[in-house]
């Protein structure tokens, strides 16, 4: 039976296919002398030659800044009202399968009763590209989170790299959806996907145990905290990188008489981020910071919406300046 | 599209000074419709905005027997405190709510309880006092402890009186030593010492505290050794919020979303909690 | 030098000279180094030293490290281009000279960022610091670890960084200005930059004081500038070009530019270079008849 084939050279026919009914093609493009997810218009842009975009994809979701209401003052009025998500066709191409697994999770927790529609409505519009992965690094652990290059998790449509070609396989109705819209960009062929790149699992960690163990009250005290992450440096590059992190704040800019209320990435790694008016502070210490952060993942996206908190993409292992490895935490709590 | 961040305007209609940097505003909705429909249950938290200068987290501190309006009471502290303190009558502001769990006031028919507060804790606990104040003859014998660091710092300072006045409320009150005044007739102590000394009894009893999370946590102790069952002490905890609906990421103690599964909690559920409060 | 280096931390602790040392050691996979906090005489044969040895420990020397202060008096392995920071910290009254034991590294130079590593210290790996480096032989120590190195840095400095202030001092202001904006519009307000440098060490950074907001939050251009410049402007005369910042960087905006411009700018200005002379007190925080007042217009 023939697959579907997207030609390699017919990478600039889906972007103008895509943008020409207006939506916008974000895709891993060089930038700064690393692989970032941008916004693209031509094929030129797309980087092939990547392990994983240095940033997730996720801001293309959930951006870094966003208005989410504007006021005005005078004298003796004031208004505010809300500002309409924008949340256009986006195609992210060229996603792994590690970091799509995080759109349940994240999904999850937007909608935890309350639903988050500067959230939802983007994601909603969102066609996720996965090319699976024909070369990692000594960071990549989707293995040892029971992932693998070969998940479909959160993927709409997912890429297998042949020689000049990607095989195509549509996994969601959306996934469908985009490739009988695109259809003329797409064939029917053979083509011999090229072999994927699996991390070795790591011997020493069972994340079921990870999980148990975190579970468990008596572990929060341990001295084992501090001794494994007191080197971090508290600077929160590991959860902006991080496809799943995705505190925030809300704050007001603007001037004495218009402005506007943003909803701005935050990290629980910051020590003012629990800080009370009173000057008490739940998290005070660095190493606090980090078990909230490690727990986060392992616990509580786990045992709240059973969900991925950490899809092993090993971002945060390569951007840490210390070099602090989660895995190494993973290792000590599967003991 | 419905925006879960934007808040409703409210206007100010009364401005009370409660204490040194502490006031209270008694707010009313801008929306005629909303401020009929409006409800909310004792102990459920609201975010209080100040446009330009952003959203601060509170409880409602007044009662929902008490139709019409909210009031909070706040503690000038910071940007977003500040900005409020500088707002007068007629002013307006935004209030984003009600939103997290309630204390269960109507499973308390026929109860004794017993209110114990420190310091800016009053506000949450006054809530539930005037519920069960308005509705008195559903419930036996109340007793109020309450302590601040100094006399100054004391909250509703009004209401303190009437409370020791009406006769049906036993009130403690104290201050932290060196807070007296000459003319300072309470107790002087810190609030679980003083809580150990009047000795409410703890059968048919329920106990509702806030404070400074130090107090709440020794205050939790001195209930169990009088023999108060853990089911049936009650607290709410403050802590730092930015969303109030379970996603900014902030308020969590441990795997618990203040803001989604709290803030009000009984010792037996801050028990099975992680120590991080 | 891994053996005498381990040899003196043992020696250290041993004698409870000191209480920790915080030096390099290895990852998992012994791919990377990472900073390691050395209290058990017994694991000073975890330290290690090679050209993936970059950080600059003398962070954790700081107050924003209260843990690692509880830990008791501190020995440090320390890179000559790291001991420049501590010569800044000890001016700046953060500590004295003799509450930190400096175990001095004879340097040949560190790769730029450890990912580049392929087994081999070449030049086009070495960051712009190494190659017109002066403190190869470490100049303020308590003990040295490493053979005396003959290297002499070019008279005139050499290297991208240097390179790249000519091309941008050569173009007019609209276009430096465009370029900045550019970079800095990448910013994500991580504040990485700030975590890992040793002369950040304010408990409250100006970015985390809101009365009044002096800095926006948003990662929008106008937070964005105003916090990079704020920054660059905090460490005029102090910074040492260690490089950290930029190495830390999530998105890669070429800090040490802007720091090395403005200790050219010092230079000029006050013939000073910082952290060489614990004793010397930066021109920042001293005023001279003799100071230039040519940037009153």
């Amino acid at each position: 039976m023939a697959d579907k084939i997207l030609k390699k050279a017919g990478l600039g026919a889906l972007i103008e296919s895509v943008t020409g009914k207006g939506g916008r093609f974000v895709a891993p493009t060089t930038d700064s002398r690393q692989v970032v997810f941008k916004k693209v218009k031509s094929a030129e842009e797309v980087a092939t030659d990547y392990i994983l975009a240095r940033n997730s994809f996720k801001e293309f979701l959930f951006p870094q800044t966003e208005v989410v209401a504007e006021f005005t003052m005078s004298k003796d009025s004031v208004d505010m009202k809300g500002v309409e998500v924008y949340a256009p066709q986006t195609v992210v191409f060229g996603a792994r399968p590690c970091e799509a697994a995080s759109l349940a999770g994240m999904r999850a927790l937007f909608t935890w009763d309350f639903i988050d529609e500067f959230y939802t409505k983007r994601e909603e519009n969102t066609v996720v590209v996965t090319v699976a992965c024909t070369k990692g690094d000594d960071a990549c652990f989707c293995t040892t989170v029971n992932l693998s290059p070969e998940s479909t998790e959160g993927t709409d449509v997912y890429l297998r790299e042949a020689a000049d070609s990607y095989i195509v396989q549509a996994v969601t109705e959306k996934g469908k959806k985009f490739v009988e819209t695109h259809a003329a960009v797409f064939s029917e062929g053979n083509a011999k996907a090229e072999p994927l790149f699996m991390p070795e699992k790591i011997a020493n960690i069972d994340i079921a145990k990870v999980s148990a163990r975190l579970k468990d009250k008596t572990h929060y005290d341990d001295k084992v905290w501090a001794r494994l992450t007191s080197k971090c440096i508290g600077c929160g590059a590991c959860t902006f990188v991080c496809p799943t992190c995705r505190c925030f704040d809300i704050v007001d800019e603007g001037t004495a008489f218009e402005g506007e209320r943003r909803k701005n990435w935050d990290s629980c790694q910051y020590d003012t981020f629990t800080l009370h008016a009173s000057g008490h502070n739940p998290r005070e210490h660095q190493h606090q910071r980090w078990r909230n952060r490690f727990m986060c993942k392992f616990h509580f996206y786990p045992e709240k919406f059973s969900s991925k908190g950490c899809v092993g993409c090993g971002r945060c292992i390569r951007v840490c300046p210390v070099r602090l490895d989660i895995t190494e935490v993973m290792e000590e709590f599967s003991k | 599209m419905n925006n879960i961040y934007l808040p409703n305007l409210v206007t100010i209609e009364d401005i009370y000074e409660e204490a040194p940097d502490v006031r209270s505003f008694r707010l009313v909705f801008k929306d005629p419709k909303l401020r009929d429909t409006f409800e909310f249950k004792t102990g459920q938290f609201g975010l209080y905005s100040a446009f330009g200068l952003g959203e601060s987290t509170f409880c409602i501190a007044s009662s929902p027997t008490r139709k019409g309006y909210i009031q909070c009471t706040f503690r000038k502290s910071g940007r977003v405190t500040g900005g409020l303190a500088q707002l007068s009558i007629g002013d307006t502001m935004g209030f984003r709510g009600p939103y997290g769990n309630h204390f269960p006031v109507d499973e308390w028919k026929g109860k004794n309880i017993v209110f114990i507060a420190g310091g800016i804790g009053l506000p949450p606990v006054r809530s539930v006092i005037w519920n069960v104040l308005d509705r008195r003859e559903d419930f036996g014998n109340i007793t109020i402890v309450y302590g601040a660091k100094t006399v100054a710092d004391l909250v509703y300072k009004e209401e303190l009186k009437h409370w020791e006045e009406r006769g049906d409320v036993n009130l403690v009150q104290a201050v932290d030593p060196g807070g007296q005044t000459p003319d300072w007739k309470g107790s002087v102590g810190f609030v679980p010492t003083v809580l150990k000394e009047a000795a409410p009894k703890a059968e048919n009893s329920v106990a509702v505290t806030c404070g400074p999370p130090i107090m709440i946590k020794f205050v939790l102790n001195t209930l169990l050794e009088l023999g108060f069952e853990e089911g049936s002490v009650y607290t709410t905890l403050e802590n730092r919020m930015k969303c109030g609906v379970g996603k900014c990421g902030r308020c969590n103690v441990g795997d618990v979303y203040v803001c989604k599964e709290g803030p009000v909690y009984t010792a037996a559920e801050i028990k099975r909690m992680y120590n991080d409060f | 030098m891994e053996k005498i280096l381990r040899q003196k931390a043992k020696e250290l602790l041993e004698s409870g000279a000191v209480n920790v040392v915080i030096g390099y050691g290895w990852n998992r996979s012994k791919t990377r180094t990472t900073p390691v906090f050395i209290t058990d005489p017994a694991q000073a044969d975890t330290l290690v030293w090679n050209p993936l040895c970059v950080n600059n420990l003398s962070l954790y020397l700081t107050r924003k490290f209260k843990e690692i202060k509880a830990l008791g008096k501190p020995a440090i392995v320390a890179k000559g281009c790291d001991i420049r920071n501590i010569v800044v910290l000890i001016t700046e009254g953060q500590f004295k000279r003799e509450d930190v034991f400096i175990i001095g590294m004879t340097c040949n130079g560190v790769v730029y960022k450890q990912e580049l590593w392929k087994g081999e210290l070449t030049a086009n790996i070495m960051p712009t610091k190494c190659h017109n480096c002066d403190v190869r032989n470490p100049h303020m120590t308590d003990f040295v670890v490493g053979e005396k190195t003959n290297f002499t840095p070019p008279e005139v400095p050499t290297g991208m960084v240097f390179d790249k202030i000519k091309e941008l001092d050569s173009k007019p202001q609209s276009e430096r200005w465009d370029f900045w904006i550019k970079e800095f519009s990448k910013c994500v307000k991580c504040y990485a930059c700030r975590q890992v440098c040793s002369l950040c060490y304010c408990e409250r950074c100006i970015t985390e004081k809101n009365m009044p907001q002096w800095i926006e939050t948003s990662a929008h251009p106008r937070g964005n500038l105003s916090w990079n410049l704020t920054r660059a402007m905090h460490l005029v005369g102090r910074c040492t070009f260690c490089g950290e910042c930029e190495r830390a960087c999530p998105v890669n905006i070429p800090l040490n530019l802007i720091n090395q411009k403005m200790i050219g700018v010092v230079k000029e200005s006050f013939d000073f270079k910082s952290g060489y002379d614990e004793k010397t007190h930066p021109p920042m925080i001293v005023f001279s008849p003799d100071d230039k007042e040519n940037f009153i217009k």
